[in-house]
């Protein structure tokens, strides 16, 4: 992931996603016809793309060691606060959009200061935050407020030649992280920082202020999530970010990233998002019913973890 | 050199003061309650509140036993719903059937607690993620189970029985919760298995390399907390006599907030069931507080998740100063 490379080989534990993807998405469109429908992958797309967003986040916290189960509540909050201070007028969406991802990568920042000052587990700093953002949506409402505006439904269900504006938008994000992960200083050092904190400190690498970047990078890329779920939603649901940090933290895992930070891959994070996206894709075709869904989701978590293991001494 | 002899003293007291900490706090909080509402001085009211809160400290009792291992078990409120609604399922309205639907409910918590355990004792899986994803599977059976609505009907004679005040005045669950705290205190204090759970989760190296049988000890210690949930499950199907399919949804926010509370940390090795009941005995009173102030119900979660950070945040300093 760093300026030097080792010489590129497949291997299974670094590629097996693209390999497990690529065959699943064989197998699905060999099988069930309507999966090979145009329409279908383009929805595909847009289910993806708010899950997409959360993941990148996600992996920049994953890979310098932490981890954020905050971020479903801020995408949750966001949800619920934008379609209301938007409710249906279009010409705020720029500045409603703006003070969001702000306030998204405010919960981040205080994420970060409070794991930094109160030296606590990232598990149970960010565990704590859910309820308590939990907690601030319930009280301000428990249901759906506001209306989202037009150009934000648009951006998260509309598409330019059959190609969702949100799969676009996903891509350049992507891009974006992808260049800042693997080709920038920062991007060096937060590899350096999560794969062994003590000697990145001793080689002059300032591994708190990393930590507080990655927790402002996942709140706001949470809060991003957020308005294009609105956007989705078309109101403020309360409800609509439970549940997706686990979505996000499988996604990643999926990706081979390792939970114990130090390595990792937007793309291979990407990939788990659309294994995802595919297998729920798959199983509404056919019809399973949503709580056969969750069962399977559960057991797709535990599974991910157990094929994630890190394996030998260099792991 | 007398740094070096007065720093080890410094430490003690702080390990001592750490260690019943919660017990102050818990004082504290009560005198508020005293000061803020005269309720809190009439014993009809305190136990009242002991049976409202019995199904929380009846499944932090098994967690607490987890976390001391160093695991956590997040999969306890998926449990508790599903074995409420099991345990409503096979009573169908019958009062024979309490017994089995009882013996029902426990089997199920104990193979999900078995389940866990095993797949923690033969890996290096985060206990965490772990136990997440189980409680995501657990939810999703129960609800493949009801249809995702309430299902079963509680036999006649059961909530009366766990709501009868003997004496007039103690609630039957208030003492179910007291008896399987105490259970809970004598696996933890006077059992082998008490003593490896904290040699475990002090060092899980070193207990592997003395010879300890850890991966018995993580299976029993996480199949003991499956056991626990389902007792809160029947405790929660006694006191609500609802068996909803979402019962025990965001319960384990509140069994995390009462074992953390009372002083057994996420790192393992530390804290212990005393804690833990006076843990749940400070939420429950901080919710009380919570309403007697007029605030919204909803204010709870915050609360909820202030004290998980910041009882987190307290006894990680205090034991890092120990050393």
């Amino acid at each position: 992931m760093a300026v030097v490379r080792a010489p590129r080989r497949l291997a299974l534990d670094r590629d097996g996603i693209f390999l497990l993807l690529a065959a699943t998405v064989i197998i699905a469109a060999l099988t069930i016809p309507a999966f090979r429908d145009p329409a279908n992958f383009a929805n595909l797309f847009r289910q993806a793309g708010v899950l997409g967003i959360l993941a990148i986040g996600q992996t920049f916290v994953i890979v310098a060691g932490m981890i954020d189960l905050s971020i479903g509540m801020i995408a949750g909050l966001v949800v619920v606060l934008s379609s209301v201070l938007l409710n249906g007028n279009a010409v705020l969406t720029l500045p409603v959009v703006a003070l969001m991802i702000l306030v998204g990568a405010g919960i981040g920042l205080l994420n970060g200061v409070l794991l930094n000052t109160l030296r606590l587990h990232p598990l149970i700093l960010t565990f704590g935050m859910l309820s308590v953002l939990q907690g601030a949506i319930f009280s301000f409402t428990d249901k759906s407020v506001g209306r989202t505006s037009e150009p934000l439904s648009i951006l998260a269900n509309g598409d330019i030649f059959g190609i969702p504006w949100i799969a676009i938008l996903l891509m350049g994000l992507a891009v974006g992280a992808h260049f800042l992960f693997a080709r920038s200083r920062f991007g060096y050092h937060l590899v350096a920082a999560g794969g062994n904190p003590e000697s990145a400190r001793r080689a002059g690498i300032n591994v708190e202020r990393i930590r507080l970047a990655v927790f402002v990078i996942s709140g706001a890329t949470a809060a991003l999530a957020g308005v294009l779920l609105a956007g989705r939603l078309g109101t403020g649901y309360p409800l609509a970010g439970n549940g997706l940090e686990l979505d996000a933290i499988v996604a990643v895992v999926l990706g081979g990233t390792l939970l114990s930070g130090g390595r990792g891959s937007i793309w291979r994070s990407l990939a788990g998002v659309l294994m995802l996206a595919v297998i729920s894709n798959v199983l509404n075709l056919l019809g399973v019913s949503a709580f056969v869904q969750q069962f399977i989701k559960g057991v797709i978590v535990i599974v991910a973890i157990l094929l994630n293991q890190p394996r030998g001494a260099n792991a | 050199m007398t740094a070096a002899a007065t720093f080890p003293r410094k430490g003690v007291a702080l390990a001592g003061a750490s260690r019943h900490a919660i017990f102050f706090v818990l004082a504290a909080v009560y005198l508020v309650g005293l000061a803020v509402s005269p309720a809190f001085a009439e014993p009809n009211y305190l136990f009242n509140v002991l049976r409202q809160i019995a199904p929380v400290g009846i499944a932090a009792v098994g967690v607490t036993l987890v976390m001391i291992l160093g695991g956590v078990d997040l999969s306890v409120g998926a449990v508790i719903s599903l074995t409420a609604v099991l345990a409503a399922s096979v009573m169908a309205g019958n009062p024979g059937n309490i017994a089995p639907a009882i013996l029902v409910a426990c089997a199920a918590g104990l193979g999900i607690g078995l389940l866990n355990g095993v797949i923690a004792a033969f890996s290096r899986v985060s206990p965490f993620i772990l136990t997440l994803g189980m409680g995501v599977a657990v939810m999703g059976l129960t609800q493949m189970f009801t249809g995702g609505t309430a299902k079963g009907i509680v036999s006649p004679g059961f909530r009366e029985f766990f709501n009868f005040r003997v004496g007039g005045l103690v609630p039957v669950l208030a003492l179910a919760l007291l008896l399987l705290a105490g259970i809970g205190l004598f696996i933890e204090k006077a059992t082998t298995f008490g003593r490896q759970l904290f040699l475990v989760g002090t060092n899980r190296a070193a207990a592997i390399l003395s010879g300890l049988p850890v991966r018995g000890v993580t299976i029993a210690a996480y199949a003991l907390s499956g056991l626990f949930g389902a007792l809160a499950g029947i405790a929660l199907l006694a006191r609500s006599g609802v068996s909803s399919t979402v019962a025990g949804q965001g319960l384990e926010f509140q069994v995390l907030a009462a074992v953390v509370l009372g002083g057994t940390t996420f790192v393992g090795g530390r804290g212990g069931i005393a804690g833990t009941v006076a843990g749940t005995l400070v939420l429950v009173i901080a919710f009380n507080l919570v309403n007697i102030a007029g605030l919204p119900h909803q204010m709870q979660l915050i609360v909820m998740g202030g004290i998980i950070i910041l009882a987190s945040a307290l006894y990680g300093r205090i034991s890092e100063r120990v050393g």
